[in-house]
C-alpha cells in the first residue's frame, strides 16, 4: 500500500472520532459506534469518495456449516464493514460496526454513497440485516420466494443435510513419507 | 353505442390490444434474459416512451451460485478451483488477490520467480478478457469483422496459457506460496518437479507482436471509423463523482478520467519492477472505455515483454504443507482484474478453510450505476452503453 | 384478336418466366458470394462443404431447408396481412427488373417512362415491410417496422433526386435510352471519340447520393437498423420462417442485383463498353458492372457499424436531400449553358 496502513488507521479513526483502530495484516480498519455508522460515512466521505463495497459478517458460536471459530471469546452478533477508498493516494480503510443479533438494523447509506443501494441488498437478503431508509430492499439474487437467509451461520447446506460435515479430516500419508504435519511446514512433497 | 366503439368491436382481438397499447405514451420493454447482447443473463426491465428510457431495472442473480457460502465448508485450495469462475473470461486473475491474501495472513514469502510467472499469465488473462471485449462491442453496433481478427490473436494468448497450466479458462495453477510446481502424478510415481515449457517465453514473445498488430489493426477499423465514433462519442458519460460514489473501477473509471490503477497502488504482484502507462480517458463515454481497453492491451503486453526478459530462476512454491491451517485474522487484497477492482475480505478463525469469504467482485459495482445510467437514453444506444461497460454475469453475481 | 393474344401474352409470359428464373438465379449467386468474400474478408474460408470444396451448394442447401419447414403464424397475428407482406416485397423488387435493359433489344419491357416506373415500383416493398411489422403481434417487430419504413421513406427522395440529375442530361425518361445517351462519345480527342458514363460526365455526386440511398433502401449495413439483429433480435423478420422467410431473404437480394443494374445503366452506361460491340457483349458488360457495384456493398456491410435510427434520418434530411437539389441546380445549368 502507498500509505502506511496503522497511520492510515490512526488517521481516519480520528475523523470518524473513534478510539478502536488496527492495521493487522496491512488492512487499516476502524470500529465506529453502530449509532455513529451514518455520521462517520458522511464526514469520511469528502475525503474518501471511493466506495468499494459493504457487507456483513456472522459471528456466532454454533455453526449449522463449517468448522466453527477457534478462539473462546466470539460474542454473537453481526458485524457491518464497509470499505471505503481514496483514488489518488490508493488508501483504502476498513470501517466496521456491531448490531445485536435480536434486533439487526443500521442506517443505510444510499444517500451518501450510491453504490451502498445494491450492496446493502444483498447483505439485507443473506443477512437479514434492516438498512433504514432503503429505498428499495427487495431480493437482488434470490427469487422473490425465497425464505430464509444464508449466509447466517444457522442456515444449513443442502448438501450437507445429506452428507454431513465429515470434521477435521486428514488426507493419508503419502507411501513413502510421513503423516503431514500442520505444526512445522515440511516439504510436502 | 358510438361509430367509435362499434369499429372496435368489429376489430380482431389482437388488433385491439395493439391500439390500446400505442395509446399510453409507456411501454414496457423486458430485455433479457435470453438477449443476443446481454453478456449473460441479465435481465432489464425498461419503461421506454418511443425509444426513451425512462426507467430501468436491472434483474440479476440468474447466476447466482453462492459462493461466500460454499468457501466456509472448503479448505483453502479448494477454494482456488472455485474463484477462477468469477469471471470467467480472465479466469487466471481471479485468483491472484485470493492467493496473496491467504499468503499474507499465513505470513508466507513467495518466492521471485513465482510472482513473475503469476504476473505473465495475469496480464495475459488481461489481453484475452480485453480482446474479447474489443471485438464483440463493434459487433453489437453492427461490425462484424473485428470480432474475426482479435479472437484469432486471443487464440494465441490463450494457447500458450494452455500450455503453463493446462487450462484456457480456468487454469487453477495457483497454489498457497508460489504456483503449482509438479506435474501431478499418481501416488505411486515420484512427483516430477516441473517449471515453465520450454519454448514458453519466446512463443510468449511472439505472440506479443501479433497482439500489437492486431492492436493497430483495431485501432484503423474500428476506432478511426465515423459510424463507430458517431454511436459511441458522448453515449453513457459516467461522471467522476458518480463513478467514485458507485464503485466504478478499472478501465471504466479510467475512462472517465481518474488514473486509478490498483497495479501502481497496490503491491500484490511485483508491478513496480515494470515500466507502463496507465490509460486514461477524457469523457467517460463508450468511445473512451473502447480506446483505455484497446490501450491496455498494448501495455500488457509490454508488461509481459519486460517480465520474460527479467524473469528470474528459482523455486515455484513456498514450503506448505498439504493441509494447512491459516492463523486467525482479518485481511482484504485488493487486484486490478480486467474488469476493475476485485477484492477478497478474508475473514479467518485458525480453520483450514476461511470463516468467512467476501469477494467484491469488479462488475458487480460497475452495474450498479446502470439505473442512474440508463435513464433518458435511447434504446439502441443501451446496447452500446451495456457492452461498453464490460461486465460478465458471473462476476455480477458470483 | 386470337392471333394477336397468342403471340403477345406468350411472349409476356416467356419473358416473365426468364427474368424470374435470372432474377432468383443471380440471387443465389450473390447470396454465396456474400458468404465468401465476408469469410475472406474476416480471415474464414466460407461454406465449405455444400457442393464439394468450395461449397457452392450452399444457397441451395439453404433453400431447401427453408422451403421444407413448418409454416409458423402466430396465434396473434392477422393471418391475410402476415401471409401476404413478403410478397408484396418480393414482387416489388422483382417488378424493377422490367426495364433493366442487357442489351439493345435484351430488354423486357422498354418502356418510356422507365426511371419513373423502377423508382415506383422500388418503393411498393415499404408497404410491405410495414406490413410484416404489423401483423406480427410482437413488439421488436413492430418496433422494427416502424424503424425500417421511416428509413425507407426517408432514403427515397435522395434516390429519387439523385437519378432527376442523369434524367436531365440525357433527355429522357426511358433506361435503353439513358443507355443509348452514354454511348455517345462525350468529346474527342482528335480522332478518336472518347466515351464515358455518366459517372464521369460530372454525375459524381448523383452516383454517391444513389448509391448511399440503394444501401439504405436495401436496408443493408451501415443502414441495417430496421433488422439490427443484435437489438431486435430480427426487427419485422422476427416472427417469419420457412417460406415468407426465404421470400424476404431472396428479395433483399434480387433488390441488390435489381437496383445495382439500375445504377449502373443510369450511371455507369449500362450494356455499353467502348469498343464492343453491345448486342453480343452487352449482357455481360452489364453483368461485370453489377458485379462491381454488389461487391462494393458487400464490402460494406462487413467493415462498417450501423447507424443509430436517429442519425441515419438527420443524414438523409440535412446533407442527402440539399446535396441532391445543388445536383439537379448544377447539372440543368450544365445543361442549359454547355
Amino acid at each position: 500500500m502507498t500509505a502506511n496502513p496503522s497511520e492510515l488507521a490512526e488517521r481516519v479513526a480520528g475523523v470518524v472520532g473513534s478510539d478502536r483502530f488496527s492495521s493487522d495484516n496491512g488492512t487499516a480498519k476502524v470500529r465506529v459506534d453502530s449509532d455513529h455508522w451514518l455520521e462517520a460515512h458522511q464526514t469520511l466521505g469528502a475525503e474518501m469518495p471511493y466506495f468499494s463495497w459493504l457487507s456483513a459478517i456472522d459471528w456466532a458460536t454454533e455453526v449449522a456449516v463449517g468448522d466453527p471459530p477457534e478462539s473462546e471469546d466470539v460474542e454473537s452478533r453481526y458485524e457491518i464493514l464497509s470499505c471505503l477508498g481514496n483514488v489518488e493516494t490508493g488508501e483504502l480503510v476498513v470501517l466496521s460496526t456491531d448490531i445485536a443479533k435480536d434486533d439487526p438494523s443500521i442506517a443505510s447509506l444510499t444517500d451518501v454513497f450510491g453504490g451502498a443501494n445494491w450492496h446493502e441488498r444483498e447483505a439485507a437478503e443473506m443477512m437479514g440485516i434492516d438498512f433504514v431508509g432503503h429505498p428499495n430492499l427487495t431480493h437482488l439474487y434470490l427469487p422473490d420466494a425465497f425464505e430464509g437467509h444464508p449466509l447466517r451461520k444457522t442456515f444449513p447446506l443442502l448438501s450437507r443435510d445429506v452428507k454431513p460435515w465429515p470434521g477435521t479430516v486428514d488426507v493419508e500419508p503419502m507411501p513413502d513419507e510421513e503423516g503431514p504435519s500442520t505444526e512445522n511446514p515440511e516439504d510436502a512433497g | 353505442m358510438t361509430a367509435v366503439d362499434r369499429h372496435r368491436l368489429s376489430m380482431h382481438h389482437s388488433e385491439v390490444q395493439v391500439s390500446v397499447e400505442l395509446q399510453t405514451p409507456d411501454m414496457t420493454l423486458n430485455l433479457g434474459p435470453q438477449h443476443p447482447s446481454t453478456h449473460g443473463v441479465l435481465r432489464l426491465i425498461a419503461r421506454v416512451d418511443g425509444e426513451v428510457i425512462e426507467e430501468v431495472e436491472p434483474v440479476i442473480g440468474y447466476m447466482h451460485r453462492g459462493y461466500e457460502k460454499i468457501a466456509e465448508v472448503r479448505t483453502y485450495p479448494q477454494i482456488t478451483a472455485l474463484v477462477n469462475r468469477i469471471d470467467w473470461v480472465s479466469g487466471f486473475a481471479n485468483e491472484i488477490p485470493f492467493m496473496v491474501a491467504t499468503e499474507r495472513l499465513m505470513g508466507l514469502d513467495v518466492p521471485e520467480r513465482a510472482q513473475y510467472i503469476r504476473l505473465i499469465l495475469t496480464e495475459m488473462a488481461r489481453i484475452s478478457s480485453h480482446l474479447v471485449f474489443l471485438s464483440s462491442f463493434p459487433l453489437e453496433l453492427g461490425a462484424a469483422t473485428p470480432l474475426m481478427h482479435a479472437l484469432r490473436e486471443r487464440e494465441r494468448v490463450l494457447d500458450l496459457i494452455e500450455g503453463v497450466t493446462g487450462g484456457r479458462f480456468h487454469p487453477n495453477f495457483n497454489r498457497v506460496g508460489g504456483v503449482k510446481p509438479a506435474a501431478g502424478a499418481g501416488s505411486t510415481q515420484k512427483k516430477v518437479i516441473q517449471d515453465l515449457p520450454i519454448e514458453f517465453l519466446e512463443q510468449s514473445r511472439q505472440a506479443m507482436q501479433y497482439v500489437r498488430d492486431v492492436c493497430d489493426d483495431l485501432k484503423d477499423l474500428v476506432v478511426g471509423n465515423e459510424i463507430f465514433m458517431e454511436r459511441t462519442k458522448g453515449i453513457g458519460i459516467i461522471p467522476v463523482d458518480k463513478a467514485l460514489a458507485f464503485g466504478v473501477s478499472g478501465p471504466n473509471l479510467r475512462a472517465s478520467g481518474v488514473p486509478f490503477d490498483i497495479r501502481k497502488t497496490d503491491d500484490y504482484l511485483p508491478y513496480s519492477n515494470f515500466e507502463f502507462d496507465v490509460a486514461t480517458g477524457e469523457n467517460g463515454d463508450c468511445f473512451d472505455r473502447y480506446t483505455v481497453r484497446l490501450e491496455e492491451v498494448i501495455q500488457a503486453s509490454r508488461i509481459i515483454d519486460q517480465a520474460i526478459d527479467s524473469i528470474p530462476s528459482g523455486e515455484l512454491q513456498a514450503k506448505v504443507p498439504r493441509i494447512f491451517k491459516v492463523p486467525q485474522g482479518e485481511i482484504y487484497v485488493r487486484a486490478e482484474n480486467p474488469k476493475g477492482e476485485m477484492g477478497y475480505y478474508i475473514v479467518s478463525e485458525g480453520g483450514r478453510g476461511p470463516y468467512r469469504l467476501k469477494i467484491r467482485s469488479a462488475s458487480f459495482s460497475n452495474l450498479s450505476v446502470l439505473p442512474w445510467l440508463l435513464q433518458g437514453q435511447l434504446v439502441p444506444d443501451v446496447i452500446a452503453i451495456l457492452g461498453s461497460l464490460d461486465f460478465v454475469l458471473g462476476d455480477v453475481d458470483r | 384478336m386470337s392471333a394477336l393474344f397468342d403471340g403477345f401474352w406468350a411472349l409476356l409470359g416467356l419473358k416473365v418466366l426468364v427474368s424470374l428464373l435470372v432474377i432468383l438465379n443471380v440471387a443465389l449467386v450473390i447470396i454465396f458470394a456474400e458468404l465468401k468474400i465476408s469469410a475472406h474478408m474476416q480471415s474464414r474460408v466460407g461454406p465449405y462443404f455444400a457442393g464439394g470444396r468450395y461449397g457452392w451448394a450452399q444457397p441451395i442447401a439453404d433453400g431447401i431447408k427453408f422451403i421444407q419447414k413448418e409454416d409458423l403464424v402466430p396465434r396473434d397475428a392477422d393471418r391475410p396481412v402476415f401471409k401476404l407482406a413478403p410478397m408484396v416485397v418480393l414482387a416489388g423488387t422483382v417488378a424493377v427488373f422490367v426495364i433493366v435493359p442487357f442489351s439493345p433489344t435484351l430488354v423486357v419491357r422498354n418502356l418510356d417512362l422507365g426511371v419513373f416506373y423502377a423508382l415506383a415500383a422500388g418503393s411498393i416493398a415499404t408497404v410491405g415491410v410495414l406490413m410484416a411489422g404489423w401483423s406480427s403481434a410482437n413488439k421488436y417487430s413492430l418496433m422494427g417496422g416502424l424503424r425500417a419504413a421511416a428509413q425507407l421513406i426517408a432514403y427515397e427522395l435522395p434516390l429519387v433526386l439523385a437519378v432527376v440529375g442523369v434524367v436531365i442530361h440525357a433527355g429522357t425518361l426511358s433506361m435503353s435510352g439513358i443507355v443509348e445517351a452514354q454511348a455517345e462519345p462525350f468529346f474527342h480527342l482528335g480522332e478518336t471519340a472518347i466515351h464515358l458514363p455518366y459517372l464521369f460526365q460530372g454525375q459524381v455526386i448523383g452516383f454517391g447520393i444513389f448509391f448511399i440511398a440503394m444501401l439504405a433502401e436495401l436496408s443493408r449495413t451501415p443502414f441495417d437498423m430496421p433488422i439490427a439483429e443484435s437489438e431486435l433480435v430480427m426487427g419485422y423478420l422476427t416472427e417469419y420462417s420457412g417460406i415468407r422467410f426465404t421470400m424476404f431473404f431472396l428479395g433483399e437480394y434480387a433488390g441488390m442485383f435489381a437496383m445495382s443494374a439500375i445504377a449502373s445503366s443510369l450511371f455507369l452506361g449500362g450494356y455499353y463498353f467502348p469498343g464492343l460491340d453491345s448486342a453480343t457483349f452487352g449482357p455481360i458488360v452489364l453483368m461485370a458492372k453489377v458485379g462491381l457495384l454488389v461487391f462494393v456493398m458487400i464490402w460494406f456491410r462487413w467493415t462498417f457499424p450501423r447507424f443509430r435510427e436517429d442519425q441515419l434520418q438527420s443524414f438523409a434530411w440535412r446533407w442527402m436531400v440539399p446535396l441532391s437539389l445543388v445536383n439537379i441546380a448544377v447539372t440543368a445549368t450544365f445543361k442549359v449553358v454547355f
